[in-house]
């Protein structure tokens, strides 16, 4: 047995093994992890802006050591590796990294076309893995990836971190409070006012560089803006959707583009609950935001906070002239009330932080993450109804089979 | 005689008047301007205000006529309950988290004790021209007297200028004097029925019609903490250090004016209904109002004797 298994197998069942042997690892305690045989060997796949983003928030983290990085644009590459260990290996293909044994988990941040036979290869090689959001490029490949993670027995994540964010924890739990009453609908938005590219020195480079343009690897704003916002509905609802329709087209940014640059769908889920959600790429006022409609309030999220605003209750009005009661702070009076969220003079991190956390502590603890190969498969196949329903102008309903 | 309405913010809280004039006697800017002028005094919310000052003060503060009021009712409240309502529950209030600034952590016992040595209304002397403290960590806080004192104040203006017909509300305290026209009808006055949570809009529980008096309300409904083991009121007990432990929801208190009625209602809630409603006996000139829990959950209402004929 050599250092790299003897370590990759401590990691795989540490906290049993430390705990058998009446000592606890740091990490266990806290987040310090100062041995570097505690820390989990990281490669990531794909480092443009998305996969340097996480590298970025990696680099701070003491749970990972990025080791590895992969990209096929030789920018992105340097990048990334600028971000990891100074003796991190770079790749252009990513089959190579899959196969240094001495990695134990992979980040995956390509286009989406690539999520599934990169997350499939990655699977075999053994590797626990951070899929990107949204999951896969269609249905097929939702449902095969489900199979294929709960038969590897290895750790799978989605990359939707607002699932581990404590704003949308406590706006379930005021949910389940009944502070807004009966919910009946989400309006969801995410909007920007861009025409989405980023900029392309060589002309061949176009479609790798802005694949988000083209239906070929993605589903457009649906499958790369949207998603989030469908994945709260269903983790707020706990649910998915039953069937959708929807409206869209390439009406303002007429560049040659195939994805839609407005798309606005309608959810229906069960008990008659409704999210309208939308992209529209020609206006950004309240550019991501969730509206959820009850009849005792609205709640507002935003970005990095939610606003409660009360529906006024008339009974008072006209039958009596004052009303005497508990002072009311000043802002609850007809204009949003900001909601609280996590203790008071707690730091507020990054949402993805505390996903990236989570994700280190399911390798080491063997738990499946809350945004899973199920979550993940419920978001991509409301994503693709929603773009069938546009793309066929017809309702797409959710099948039996897909949640079999 | 027309009606003149006036809204408007406050205190950290909304305030509103309604009267009846012939003519327009009085305008929101004179109503800000005495809000603003009671703030200067009383508002622990305002740096440089008398009571901060007071409170940062190693022995003794110089006072004006707004602060001297408001510490004399406030310690003959005390006083008459037994330090049920005590202004210098401050320092505890403070560490529960219902001060200016947040809390992270509760305060454990070790905190608390030191802390009740520096509450106790016993500990402060007052003069028209000053207030003194035994101790520099005594530290008051009058925003459960302030508001009906503000009502006061504001319903005196209103009668220095003649407006003899009004209503005057800052933050769910009244008072009310006259008749409301076309109708030559008193006015009447919902009790809001306690809400879950702070964003809920109420309902109203009863209407009453008092004549020309004051009533006001204290909740243990709107303003609390949550933690691990529930709820913690902001209603802290001046004797023990902890929050109230009361069954009552909400207490409403009518009275001749809303200095008294607001300085009591406090008081009562922390008691507890037992405890308050044997206190009223010997207190004709109050009349009480109640929405509490019965030890099985159930919330029920009850009222003083002298409180039903309000109710309509």
């Amino acid at each position: 047995m050599n250092d790299v298994t003897s370590r990759r197998q401590f990691i795989a069942t540490g906290l049993t093994a430390a705990a058998g042997l009446g000592m606890l690892p740091a990490w266990a305690s806290g987040r310090a992890a100062s041995n570097p045989a505690d820390k989990i060997r990281l490669g990531i796949i794909g480092t443009g802006s998305r996969g340097a983003g996480l590298a970025t928030l990696i680099r701070e983290m003491p749970d990972f050591d990025l080791v590895a990085c992969c990209d096929v644009i030789p920018e992105n590459l340097q990048k990334g590796l600028s971000l990891a260990r100074k003796d991190a290996k770079g790749y252009t293909d990513y089959r190579k990294l899959l196969d240094d044994k001495s990695i134990d988990a992979v980040v995956i941040a390509t286009p989406l076309y690539l999520h599934y036979p990169m997350a499939v290869a990655a699977l075999q090689a053994g590797k626990h893995i951070y899929l990107e959001k949204s999951m896969t490029y269609d249905i097929p490949q939702a449902i095969d990836l489900v199979k294929k993670v709960k038969a590897s027995g290895l750790i799978f994540q989605i990359g939707y971190q607002y699932r581990y964010y404590g704003l949308y924890h406590r706006v379930k739990e005021i949910l389940n409070q009944n502070w807004l009453g009966k919910v009946t609908h989400f309006e969801c938005q995410y909007n920007r006012n861009s025409n989405w590219r980023f900029p392309v020195k060589d002309p061949k480079m176009e479609r790798a560089i802005n694949w988000r343009m083209y239906r070929e690897y993605c589903g457009g704003p649906l499958s790369e803006l949207c998603a989030h916002e469908i994945d709260v509905v269903n983790y707020l609802l706990d649910s998915h959707p039953v069937k959708v329709v929807g409206l869209g087209g390439i009406n303002y940014w007429k560049d040659g583009r195939d994805t839609y640059d407005n798309i606005r769908t309608v959810y229906d889920y069960p008990n008659g609950v409704k999210a309208s959600v939308t992209s529209v790429l020609s206006n950004a006022y309240n550019g991501y935001s969730i509206r959820i409609l009850g009849d005792k309030a609205t709640a507002e999220i935003l970005r990095d906070k939610a606003l409660i605003y009360p529906e006024t209750i008339n009974n008072a009005k006209g039958v009596v002239d004052g009303v005497t009661g508990a002072t009311i702070a000043v802002t609850t009076q007809g204009q949003g009330v900001e909601l609280k969220f996590g203790k008071p003079g707690e730091e507020s991190l990054e949402p993805t932080v505390y996903a990236l956390q989570d994700f280190a502590d399911c390798v080491r603890t063997k738990k499946q993450p809350i945004s899973n190969v199920e979550t993940g498969r419920d978001g991509s196949i409301a994503i693709h109804m929603g773009n069938a329903a546009v793309d066929t102008e017809s309702v797409q309903y959710w099948k039996p089979e897909y949640s079999a | 005689m027309q009606l003149f309405r006036i809204k408007g913010s406050a205190q950290g809280t909304t305030y509103s008047i309604t009267y009846f004039s012939p003519k327009e006697k009085v305008r929101k800017v004179q109503i800000d301007s005495i809000f603003k002028r009671l703030d200067e005094s009383l508002s622990i919310y305002k740096p440089g205000s008398l009571i901060n000052r007071f409170n940062e003060s190693e022995n003794e503060t110089a006072i004006d006529g707004h602060f001297y009021e408001v510490v004399r009712k406030a310690l003959e409240i005390s006083q008459k309950t037994d330090g049920a309502f005590d202004i210098t529950v401050y320092p505890l209030v403070r560490a529960w988290g219902f001060g200016t600034v947040e809390m992270k952590d509760l305060p454990d016992s070790a905190q608390i004790k030191a802390l009740l040595d520096c509450v106790g209304s016993g500990k402060l002397t007052l003069t028209k021209a000053k207030l003194s403290k035994a101790n520099p960590c005594t530290k008051i806080d009058v925003n459960g007297i302030a508001q009906g004192y503000s009502v006061d104040v504001v319903a005196n203006f209103l009668e220095a200028n003649s407006i003899l017909d009004y209503l005057v509300e800052v933050g769910g305290e009244i008072r009310v004097k006259g008749r409301k026209y076309p109708e030559k009808e008193q006015m009447a006055i919902g009790i809001e029925t306690p809400s879950e949570n702070e964003f809920e809009r109420a309902g109203i529980q009863k209407v009453i019609v008092i004549g020309d008096r004051a009533v006001t309300t204290s909740g243990s409904y709107r303003k609390f903490r949550e933690v691990a083991t529930g709820r913690i009121s902001h209603i802290i007990d001046p004797h023990t250090g902890f929050p109230a432990q009361t069954n009552i929801i909400s207490a409403t208190v009518v009275a001749k004016d809303a200095l008294t009625a607001d300085g009591y209602d406090n008081a009562l809630l922390a008691m507890g209904l037992k405890k308050a409603l044997t206190w009223l006996a010997n207190r004709p000139d109050l009349q009480a109002y109640f929405i509490y829990k019965k030890p099985n959950g159930v919330v029920s209402d009850t009222a003083t004797a002298n409180f039903y004929p309000y109710i309509r």
